[in-house]
């Protein structure tokens, strides 16, 4: 026994010995006493969102968000919508094609240099040079022409009208620092330092892929507020409620059926929970090419067959609602909410299948083709869907044998559907996306397939894509909506619902951002939590009604609006109508004497 | 001689692996790039089939398949092993930066496992029959019967939650400022022992079983019989006579299971999340990540094979009747 004791030691001295290889950082940082907030980046084995340089992140919300603390846009969103960024204002020419960004005169990159319209320039021609490199800048060759009127004025020529560039381009793509960039010719490779200087409120200090860990540091020098913390950690744990429980974290993030874990922090006066959309859905995608699927009325009949309440309380917990039939998210400004709804009713869909003449003529409880049809035979179909949603898929097998039709259930990884899908090579698929905040989705509805034929549908999209006017597109995107609600090229299932769950004595500034950050992230990690630039307006430590101009009280509705104040005379008073001079009067923008 | 075709023996293995690792990903259905359309992702990437077409240019994924092997076996032997499409990183590099992590978790406990296998059952085989080995019998059995993401649940719930006395998770305290080099080896060691406890207690069970086996064995040889005739001490004939030849399927056995260690610790990786090479084996499967997936296949034979060729030549030292096989 003697001797296992001392082999033990023998073995944990190695261990001891191997862990001090490992333990390289010897350097002993500065101890700051600042504010740090800790977050966790994800489930285990998911938390690692790649460098956050602006083209290394791995394409997906969660990365997009962790470069967007280091990067700034020339237009952000807020709770409310679109707010200036790097561009304190803009105009647009009644042609819609000519754009023109007045920028922030106090903006400097991390390492000190001068931000200036040159870098604005410079950004969009080297996003367009390597065009498709990177997957998450789309639409960049929509610009023309990138002019620079002086350091801080800036034109863009669009090829076409584009309704959603202030979103989509403006805020979305990273502005670059040219005198760093202009040398880098593979910037999906290129990872140094010098990669993540951004003009953003936070600056990277370090990154560790293996253990999915980011640590930024506040950029003091910010021009647009002060920084409420010092520090903000991403970072790995094993169990993230137990993790907020014990304080290893500050901030959690729970999504769709995960409720349940919410409800364990219901009325902890040491937590706070705000909820938020997930801009997501998940649908049954039909092959409107292939028979039975083909007709309208058949994909009716299985719509009043499928209890979407059902599925809502039995997978997602009553974590979500029943879906926009017309798939804009209802927390959306784009939403219809006079879509058709299918009420589940067993015998609707039975009367409209009997109609049809599918009838059980063999008396097995499942309905026949009627003879003479393209298949004959019981009607049975395969449902693929990825292994994430078999139990919906279960639900709606059940539900579907109630009106006589027998569904073969395969679930697999993705890739294989995708191909069916691109090949039609399917009868019925669940599948889900995310961001039905952008009426952009509303391209192809049954994307990844294209079986849904529609030139009306093709050119009333084409109409919103060059629209300039909201209301005549939201006019337009509500037309999307119920033609696919009326032809059921997809399905709709359920949103579900997200939360965030943080201590507020930490930071108490999280917020949902309005359709999502950037072209439509549904997430809470939007830089400006880390600002008290927001409702400060006198900057007096206050947030009260002292801090609401009169422009602001019209934009709420609380004071009348005056023609005087519609700035940009688009019929709406927004923050749009902010001019450049007033942000002089404010002293956010320089005052230029040409 | 023997040792030269030995090891010519070991590189045709290994060429043939390498093959595999090559074409057996390709064949799965999919490609590198269904991963960006996923649909479980929060925002979808439709993306076109230009774009589809100038992204597998870029990473060389449009070549005819006799070309891409090619350049595969050529990197290979110049030490890269290519661009990880996933990670956007060098493919060496992802690896190595989980790789040390695996290294500490795995070495440190199967360490600790095969040495105490061996001792309680030695001890148990020399006292068959008796209470000791009874009782470590039925322990040993029961506890290594859990399935490690279980014991490993107990673990966090028992250890870092209740008793608070283990981190729940993570390698190191993340960004944490250390007074002395000391105080980071502390740390460290602090959050491998719920993890390295956890694959200790659900490997012991196979190495004290053998152990135990193998010993019961040699100790009804004629020669322990004679040993004792000759009058030697107990603890002389354990030691000299019977644990080095009861040690032999140990040896097979340990060189057997590296590979699985390597990746068998995807379990204990995701309940504590401890970085590590199995995670990232799954996540390079499902992101069809072929470049990464083919790294890490090619580390995992050349530890299988290296243990193979190491317990070979322990083989030889152990029982020199094998010399001549």
């Amino acid at each position: 026994m003697k001797k296992i004791v001392l082999i033990l030691a023998v073995l944990l001295c190695s261990m001891a010995f191997s862990a001090s290889a490992l333990a390289e950082n010897d350097e002993v940082a500065e101890t700051s006493s600042g504010k740090t907030v800790r977050m966790a980046g994800g489930t285990p084995g998911g938390a690692d969102w790649g460098y956050p340089a602006p083209f290394t992140f791995y394409p997906r919300g969660p990365g997009y968000s962790r470069m967007s603390l280091l990067f700034d846009t020339l237009t952000w969103k807020d709770a409310n919508g679109v707010i200036p960024a790097l561009a304190d204002g803009w105009t647009v020419s009644d042609d819609g094609k000519t754009w023109t960004f007045y920028l922030d005169g106090n903006a400097r990159w991390h390492d000190g240099e001068l931000f200036t319209a040159d870098d604005v320039k410079f950004t969009i021609e080297y996003m367009q040079d390597h065009e498709g490199e990177f997957t998450w800048f789309e639409s960049i060759n929509y610009i023309d022409n990138v002019e620079v009127i002086d350091d801080y004025t800036v034109v863009m020529d669009l090829n076409a009208p584009m309704a959603s560039f202030l979103v989509d381009i403006a805020g979305n793509v990273p502005i670059l620092p040219e005198h760093i960039w202009n040398d880098v010719s593979d910037p999906l490779t290129f990872k140094d330092a010098e990669a993540v200087i951004g003009t953003g409120p936070l600056k990277l200090v370090e990154y560790d892929s293996a253990t999915s860990s980011y640590q930024y540091e506040a950029n003091y020098d910010y021009y647009d507020g002060k920084l409420l913390v010092d520090e903000f950690i991403s970072m790995e744990v094993a169990d993230t409620a137990a993790a907020l429980q014990t304080g290893e974290i500050d901030e959690v993030s729970f999504w769709g059926s995960e409720i349940t874990a919410v409800q364990g922090f219901e009325g902890n006066p040491d937590f706070e929970i705000i909820s938020g959309p997930s801009f997501w859905v998940l649908q049954v995608i039909f092959n409107c090419e292939k028979y039975p699927n083909d007709d309208v009325e058949f994909r009716q009949a299985i719509a009043h067959g499928i209890d979407r309440d059902m599925i809502v309380s039995q997978v997602l917990n009553d974590g979500g609602i029943p879906a926009n039939t017309g798939i804009m998210h209802p927390d959306s400004i784009w939403y219809n909410p006079d879509c058709t709804v299918y009420e589940h009713n067993t015998d609707t869909a039975n009367d409209i299948l009997d109609s049809l003449g599918f009838m059980d003529t063999d008396g097995n409880g499942i309905r026949n083709y009627p003879a003479g049809a393209q298949r004959s035979g019981d009607i049975t179909f395969d449902l693929y869907t990825t292994s994430k949603f078999s139990r919906e898929a279960e639900l709606i097998q059940a539900d579907l044998a109630d009106i006589g039709i027998e569904i073969v259930v395969t679930s697999s990884a993705w890739g294989p559907i995708d191909t069916r899908l691109k090949e039609g090579n399917f009868d019925v698929v669940i599948s889900g996306h995310g961001g039905i905040s952008n009426p952009q989705i509303m391209r192809i509805p049954s994307w990844p397939a294209s079986t849904y034929h529609s030139d009306d549908y093709d050119s009333i999209f084409a109409a919103q894509e060059v629209e300039m006017n909201l209301n005549t597109r939201k006019e337009l995107v509500n037309q999307l909506q119920e033609m696919v609600a009326d032809d059921l090229p997809v399905y709709t299932l359920y949103h579900p619902y997200m939360w965030c769950v943080y201590d507020p004595e930490v930071l108490d500034t999280w917020f949902y951002t309005r359709d999502g950050i950037g072209i439509g992230i549904p997430l809470e990690l939007n830089k400006l939590i880390f600002l008290a630039r927001y409702g400060d307006a006198n900057e007096d430590g206050k947030i009260n009604m002292q801090d609401v101009t009169k422009i602001e009280r019209m934009i709420l509705e609380l004071d009348e609006a005056t023609d005087m104040a519609d700035a940009n005379q688009n019929y709406k008073i927004n923050m749009q109508d902010v001019t450049h001079i007033e942000l002089i009067i404010l002293g956010r923008a320089p005052i230029r004497t040409e | 001689m023997h040792q030269i075709s030995k090891l010519g023996y070991y590189f045709v293995i290994v060429l043939i692996i390498l093959s595999i690792n090559f074409f057996l990903p390709r064949v799965m259905p999919g490609d590198a790039l269904s991963y960006l359309t996923d649909p479980g992702a929060d925002i979808p990437l439709r993306m076109t089939e230009e774009k589809r077409e100038i992204l597998l240019a870029y990473y060389g994924l449009d070549k005819p398949l006799s070309e891409q092997y090619i350049n595969y076996m050529v990197g290979i032997i110049r030490g890269d092993l290519g661009w990880s499409i996933y990670y956007s990183a060098p493919v060496l590099e992802v690896i190595l930066g989980r790789l040390k992590w695996t290294l500490l978790l795995v070495g440190t406990s199967t360490a600790i496992y095969i040495t105490l296998g061996i001792l309680l059952g030695a001890a148990s085989a020399w006292a068959r029959g008796r209470k000791k080995d009874v009782c470590l019998l039925v322990s040993i059995l029961s506890i290594s019967s859990f399935p490690s993401f279980f014991l490993g649940i107990l673990m966090v719930i028992f250890f870092g939650i209740k008793l608070d006395i283990f981190p729940i998770g993570g390698a190191q305290t993340a960004f944490a400022t250390y007074s002395s080099p000391l105080e980071e080896i502390f740390d460290i060691l602090h959050h491998l022992i719920l993890p390295a406890a956890t694959l200790v207690i659900s490997h012991i069970g196979g190495t004290y079983l053998l152990m135990r086996n193998s010993m019961l064995g040699v100790l009804g040889d004629d020669y322990i019989m004679t040993a004792r005739a000759k009058g030697l001490s107990e603890r002389y004939i354990l030691h000299r006579h019977a644990l080095a030849n009861a040690l032999l399927p140990i040896v097979t056995m340990t060189a057997m299971t590296v590979g699985f260690l390597v990746t068998g610790t995807i379990f204990v990786e995701t309940v504590f999340a401890y970085p590590g090479i199995g995670n990232l084996l799954y996540n390079s499967v499902s992101y069809h990540d072929y470049p990464l997936l083919q790294g890490i296949f090619l580390f995992i034979t050349i530890a299988i094979v290296g243990a193979n060729l190491i317990a070979d030549m322990i083989y030889v030292r152990l029982d020199p009747r094998v010399e001549d096989v």
